[in-house]
């Protein structure tokens, strides 16, 4: 086991040149497929999450119709997010990592290509399904039945070009980043395929069900995105602060205990289940303190001598702040899950505060950082495009400021209903209407979050115009000079 | 770590713990569950839980479509978790039994609106309906939103219908129309007329103290959910 240095570090090689051109045109269609479908997905996603959020301000909000009913519009907003843009992202920045961390092209990415034209068709069948009452009606796994095969197997042709990728690497020592991006890749087929067969084509009886879905759900999360977000962050901030990563073993303790914990959990505390589940879940999801320490104390002590070049890379600063936000994501999930706590807050909107935080403020954060990142290199390595820097500072404040409103209300919300709820002297009516206007605030933070991703995808259209101008003059030039 | 395999059989077995764990697990012990004669109060020999009929089934359906599971959950938790039976959402904790006929299990993992797992012994069919058509029928301030895509407002043929909603004052249709329930939202009500978990199982007797020390014996919370003894109907 030898120590690999940060990814800085691993610059001079033979004709490094050649392997990142060959990176760069191997990986450009495939991943400006993935990030611009994905992103485009978000988009949808938070417009389905704001018409839910505006029942809360009117119930009689577009309530004619079957398709935007809320528990419509809540399932479409979570597939939309979770499947478009959390799959294909995570796909994206973990295939990318592949590449560069193991000097490889992206093998075959015509296949690449054809998977991601299935999915996108798979989660466009799937979502359409959701809104005409099609859902399976469990929560994170919505999309129906006659979709999963094909989600399935569009995923496997992803994720098997990126592990021929990693196998045909030319650099044999592996960094973190690489450990997380395999996991994530290894993860996901197993814990779909499981609750495909277990919960669509041989259901499972009774209560079984819902254990498997809240299995899947918490997996989902914690260890899929959660392990795509934290290669993102890995390699970013040693890489861009130019440093080496404080301590290798430290992440390695941290990537096979968040596997071994961090998949624990998830379920309720008083769901009607045998209390040796759920109390693995709490004993796991407890135990989650010690990657959560050991991540926070390596990237802490990698960042902590240059503290000021977080604000000169956007990358670094849309990273960092995933990091934070990741951090706190774990905090809230472990102390929300001790008996004592979680009594007044399951069910609560103390839940879907944590949830928020984890997927936009953490997850969406890492992608976004690594796609500013890495999309200019896709278009050309060498004398990569730029971004523009106004709407960059746009996005960047406006999903900042948009998560920490809408999470804060959330949060208060959510701990304000569970004391309520905790209290029979206050009949429901009374809890929902006291936690109504905490609803309401943070409404102005979900359209935040939504302007700012409009921002992104102009600044990401933009892009590929400059780029493409740029290609036509210099290849009309050259036309030009054959024909003098 | 620099050796691909050996990774992959590490994720293989950190990932099989998770699997056994809350998979296999449980699968070995409730996987082939049956209805259960033990039921510590009541009438010995009789079976829990039952199938409920058709109509209902149907109505699980709409309300699975609907995604009503995204604001209602039904479960009532334990008495030291939450304050779900002094609200009377129900007289004992739920149980796996309760939902060994269910297809899907919509547990829920939100309570935007209250618990529905004894709704059946709260609402009647006919509130159920207006409630569906117009919540605040029922509870005034109630921010669940309307269902009119259930329902159909037509003429006044001849004879008005029997099965037309009797809406109270602002909510009354212009005159010479009437709201009449589709039959998904029949079914539906059905369904959440059918939800009730009764029955003192072996694993959730009947609260024989109430909480806070005190030796008195649990009154009843509410008179809507007063405990039935006999879980047949």
């Amino acid at each position: 086991m030898s120590v690999t240095a940060s990814p800085a570090q691993t610059a001079p090689r033979p004709s490094p040149q050649s392997v990142r051109t060959d990176i760069e045109v191997s990986c450009r269609l495939p991943l400006l497929g993935l990030f611009g479908s994905g992103v485009l997905w978000l988009l949808l996603g938070l417009l389905f999450a704001l018409i839910a959020t505006l029942k809360f301000h009117n119930p009689r909000f577009l309530s004619s119709e079957a398709y935007w009913t809320y528990g419509r519009m809540h399932a479409a907003h979570t597939t939309a997010l979770l499947y478009g843009f959390g799959v294909q992202t995570a796909l994206g920045v973990g295939l990318w990592l592949l590449c560069r961390l193991g000097r490889a092209p992206l093998a075959a990415p015509g296949v690449v290509l054809v998977g991601i034209a299935l999915w996108n068709t798979a989660v466009t069948i799937g979502l359409i399904a959701i809104l005409c009452g099609d859902s399976t009606g469990f929560e994170s796994f919505e999309m129906p039945a006659y979709v999963s095969a094909m989600l399935f197997v569009s995923y496997l042709l992803i994720a098997l070009c990126g592990v021929l990728t990693f196998h045909r690497r030319a650099e044999g020592n592996l960094y973190p980043s690489q450990w997380f991006v395999l996991g994530s890749f290894f993860w996901f087929p197993w814990i779909f395929s499981t609750t495909s067969m277990l919960l669509l084509c041989l259901p499972v009886r009774g209560v079984m069900q819902s254990s498997v879905a809240w299995w899947y759900a918490h997996n989902f999360s914690s260890i899929f995105l959660g392990f795509a977000g934290l290669a993102s962050i890995f390699y970013f901030i040693p890489k861009l602060m130019n440093r080496p990563l404080h301590s290798y073993y430290l992440a390695a303790m941290a990537f096979w205990t968040l596997a071994l914990f961090g998949s624990w959990g998830g379920i309720p505390g008083g769901a009607p289940l045998p209390s040796w589940i759920i109390s693995l879940g709490v004993v796991g999801t407890v135990l989650t303190t010690v990657p959560l320490l050991a991540v926070a104390a390596n990237l802490f002590h990698t960042v902590r001598h240059d503290l000021n070049a977080l604000d000169n890379h956007l990358t670094l600063r849309f990273t960092y702040v995933a990091l934070v936000f990741w951090l706190l994501a774990g905090v809230q999930q472990i102390v929300g899950v001790l008996p004592d706590v979680s009594a007044l807050t399951d069910y609560t909107w103390f839940t879907v505060a944590h949830w928020e935080l984890f997927h936009y403020g953490f997850f969406a954060f890492a992608m976004f950082g690594a796609i500013y990142y890495i999309v200019p290199r896709l278009l050309d390595w060498v004398n990569p495009p730029m971004w523009s820097p106004g709407l960059v500072k746009c996005h960047f404040w406006l999903t900042f400021v948009g998560i920490l409103i809408s999470y804060l209300a959330l949060l208060v919300g959510g701990v304000g209903q569970g004391f309520l709820l905790a209290n029979p002297k206050y009949s429901f009516a009374q809890v929902m209407m006291s936690t109504l206007m905490a609803l309401r605030a943070g409404t102005p933070g979900d359209l935040f979050i939504i302007i700012g991703t409009i921002f992104f995808l102009l600044n990401f259209a933009l892009l590929l115009l400059r780029w493409g101008f740029r290609y036509w003059v210099e290849n009309s030039g050259g036309l030009r000079k054959e024909r003098l | 770590m620099n050796n691909g395999p050996l990774l992959f059989l590490g994720l293989f077995v950190t990932m099989a713990c998770s699997w056994l764990s809350f998979v296999m697990g449980p699968q070995l012990q409730m996987g082939d569950m049956r209805p259960t004669t033990n039921i510590v109060v009541g009438a010995s020999g009789q079976i829990y839980p039952h199938p409920e009929p058709g109509t209902a089934h149907q109505g699980a359906e709409v309300y699975r479509a609907n995604g009503c599971a995204a604001c209602h959950t039904q479960q009532v938790r334990p008495r030291d978790l939450g304050s779900d039976i002094d609200r009377g959402w129900g007289v004992r904790r739920s149980t796996a039994y309760d939902y060994l006929y269910d297809q899907p299990v919509m547990l829920g993992s939100q309570r935007v609106g209250p618990d529905l797992a004894n709704v059946g012994k709260r609402m009647d069919t006919i509130s159920i309906l207006l409630h569906l058509y117009e919540p605040r029928t029922i509870t005034t301030n109630s921010i669940m939103p309307p269902f009119p895509f259930l329902f159909e407002k037509r003429k006044i043929q001849g004879v008005p219908s029997a099965d037309a909603l009797r809406l109270p004052a602002p909510f009354t249709p212009t005159p010479g129309y009437e709201i009449v329930p589709r039959p998904a939202a029949l079914s539906l009500a059905a369904y959440v007329a059918s939800l009730h978990q009764d029955g003192y199982l072996f694993e959730a007797p009947p609260p024989l103290r109430a909480p806070g020390g005190t030796n008195t014996p649990a009154s009843a919370p509410a008179p809507a959910a007063a405990p039935t003894n006999s879980p047949a109907k």
